[in-house]
């Protein structure tokens, strides 16, 4: 039997574009330790024997290992340390290997820091840098950025299952609204406004079908969280430390083109799966996760979750992957409101990346904390108040995506 | 005494020669390396910010992938195909997918100069580089008889007609403006094809683009 995997605490600074009044990503990282602290008063820094970094790009950052800027800033010299890259899925894949090493039984106490300096370019050379992760021989001088990549998939996604614009325009209004009660969220310190599926609709053309609206925000942010054994949680949040169940990593092509007749998947899945418009690395490991934590019907099961909104398509996607709707059911899954706060599961109750923001290897591990928070009962200290607290959640799903959907990993996460 | 055992160096491949280099690159790019080039000082004297320029040539070795960029300078767009399972890509695959295949070595074969829309969008905003050619048709179509699509832009069409699996022929630039780069071509609609007649969803997509035109013509 192996050891479970637990979660103490997390925090992040402000998300924003340009100054939060934690531009160096040191002193955020310190800054987001300080508030775990006065969270979890018995964790000192003394007890951390590996911090694992949580990093997209050196474009961003224009320092080649900014971890060790960022470690050593900590007094954590002696301490074993690395970066995790994963593209969108940077902070998911890091707190796999967080998990990774607490479940070995080679750590006890691993601190996770993640962090993105989108605002260090424009938003044009952002998006250009972004798509360095797409094979630049065949695609970055054609499709230049991820938002037309994704445009292509889900507007054959939305065709094959009878999904409308307005269908998916709901989740880029939820998502921005729901951070409008998270003062750390970046349209909460700018945009500031409650938003309506019209508001989307009506929203400038970025590839059709998908508009500004639809897509998540450029940021600047750290984030931090402490994954430890559970004799350690027990020591130091007895009455507050969540579980980590269930974890599944998987994978997929670079070039979204790639996945019509991959015979990985055909052997899986079957004919025409993921075709353009499926995650399948998102279904895959969705299912491992799920194997692991025991979970039949993640519908009923699951009581919220912090998912990779890159787009409002793709989060609409995601939910397909993650086994909450089918072919048939989707669309009226998407009109039923099934994931707003009053749906059977809630999403991205924390504003996800569309409205906290998207500091690439922070946000995985943003998507973590919003979902301890939840679990551990700390949403009506953290957000502005109740409105987003999910009641009574005893089990969340944690989701980080990268890519076209080329590596994605899911967690449950349950409380205690 | 001692003695010195001279082995011949195992050799993987000639080293090529390159005594041609075609260069286009615009007269104002300089490799300067790192700068730091200004800085900038809260009216309250409390945070700074300075600007760092980086500016660097890279060179992409193409290797085992050549034939197809060579190949764009030609006129041609070159497949690969597995002797063992048959499967063809474009883009290419130097070795086969299947696991089966062991990673089998793949064929070069001439791709026919045909294709069909998988999927497509039209893009509103890009990246720096792209901004003034927008709106943008970006398709994911499928030449030939290939296993997986290839993206690339559809032009000789309003962006409102493009449709799914509709025919497409692969048109090249002339040759004087090809750069090797997958930008060489473009997809245009098959000779005889013919728009569906406008519906809902193309006026969407019209009124959705009419700003696009308006500011791209602002766009210095």
């Amino acid at each position: 039997m192996t050891r479970k995997v637990c979660i103490v605490g997390g925090s992040t600074t402000p998300f924003d574009y340009g100054p939060t009044g934690f531009e160096t990503i040191e002193g955020g990282a310190a800054e987001c330790i300080r508030e775990v602290q006065k969270d979890v008063p018995n964790f000192s820094l003394r007890d951390v024997d590996l911090m694992i970094y949580s990093h997209f790009s050196v474009h961003f950052g224009h320092q080649l290992c900014s971890e060790w800027i960022i470690h050593d800033h900590l007094g954590l010299v002696g301490v074993p340390h690395y970066r995790v890259e994963n593209g969108g899925n940077t902070g998911g894949s890091a707190l796999y290997a967080a998990a990774l090493a607490v479940k070995s039984g080679q750590h006890d106490v691993v601190g996770v820091i993640g962090w993105e300096t989108m605002d260090s370019v424009s938003q044009s050379q952002g998006s250009e840098f972004i798509a360095l992760a797409s094979d630049i021989r065949y695609e970055l001088l054609v499709g230049g950025i991820y938002p037309i990549y994704y445009a292509a998939m889900a507007n054959k996604w939305m065709k094959d299952n009878n999904v409308k614009e307005e269908d998916v325009a709901s989740i880029g209004a939820k998502n921005r609204n729901h951070a409008m009660d998270n003062p750390k969220a970046q349209w909460y310190r700018n945009e500031h406004k409650y938003i309506t599926v019209d508001d989307v609709m009506n929203s400038r053309l970025i590839s059709y079908p998908i508009k500004k609206y639809d897509c998540c925000l450029m940021s600047r942010g750290v984030a931090f969280l402490l994954v430890c054994s559970e004799e350690y949680a027990k020591k130091v949040n007895p009455d507050h430390y969540c579980t980590l169940d269930g974890l599944g990593l998987s994978s997929c092509t670079i070039r979204a083109g790639d996945r019509l007749n991959f015979p990985g998947w055909t052997e899986r899945y079957g004919e025409g799966y993921p075709e353009m418009t499926e995650f399948g690395a998102c279904r895959a490991s969705a299912e491992m996760a799920y194997k692991m934590a025991g979970i039949k019907n993640p519908l009923k099961e699951i009581d919220l979750g912090e998912i990779h909104d890159a787009f409002s398509t793709s989060e609409a996607q995601i939910y397909k992957a993650l086994g909450l709707a089918d072919t048939e059911n989707i669309a009226q899954f998407l009109r039923d409101e099934q994931t707003h706060m009053h749906g059977e599961i809630p999403m991205n109750p924390g504003g996800g990346l569309m409205g906290y923001g998207h500091p690439v290897g922070a946000t995985g591990i943003m998507s973590s904390i919003e979902c301890f928070y939840q679990l551990a009962g700390m949403i009506p200290k953290k957000h502005l108040g109740k409105k987003t607290e999910v009641p009574d959640a005893s089990c969340g799903i944690v989701n980080s995506h990268a890519g076209t959907g080329t590596s994605i990993s899911n967690f449950i996460m349950r409380r205690h | 005494m001692s003695v010195t055992i001279i082995r011949k160096k195992k050799k993987f491949a000639d080293k090529p020669n390159f005594s041609e280099k075609k260069m286009y690159r615009p007269s104002d790019v300089k490799e300067t390396g790192l700068a730091f080039i200004g800085h900038e000082i809260s009216d309250d004297g409390k945070v700074m910010n300075q600007f760092l320029h980086y500016d660097q040539l890279y060179t992409i070795r193409h290797g085992w992938n050549s034939t197809f960029f060579k190949g764009l300078l030609e006129g041609k767009i070159w497949g690969t195909r597995c002797p063992k399972c048959g499967d063809i890509w474009v883009p290419i695959r130097t070795h086969c997918w299947n696991l089966d295949c062991d990673l089998e070595i793949t064929e070069w074969i001439e791709m026919p100069l045909t294709a069909k829309v998988h999927t497509w969008t039209i893009a509103g905003w890009s990246g720096r580089s792209s901004l003034k050619r927008l709106p943008i048709i970006l398709v994911y179509a499928v030449i030939g008889d290939s296993k997986v699509a290839i993206a690339n832009e559809l032009h000789g069409i309003n962006p409102w007609d493009v449709e799914f699996q509709m025919p497409l022929k692969v048109v090249f630039k002339p040759q004087e403006d090809r750069v090797g780069a997958v930008t060489d071509f473009h997809f245009e609609p098959a000779e005889g094809w013919t728009p569906s007649p406008m519906n809902p969803e193309k006026e969407r997509i019209k009124k959705l683009i009419e700003p696009v035109y308006e500011w791209v013509k602002t766009m210095k």
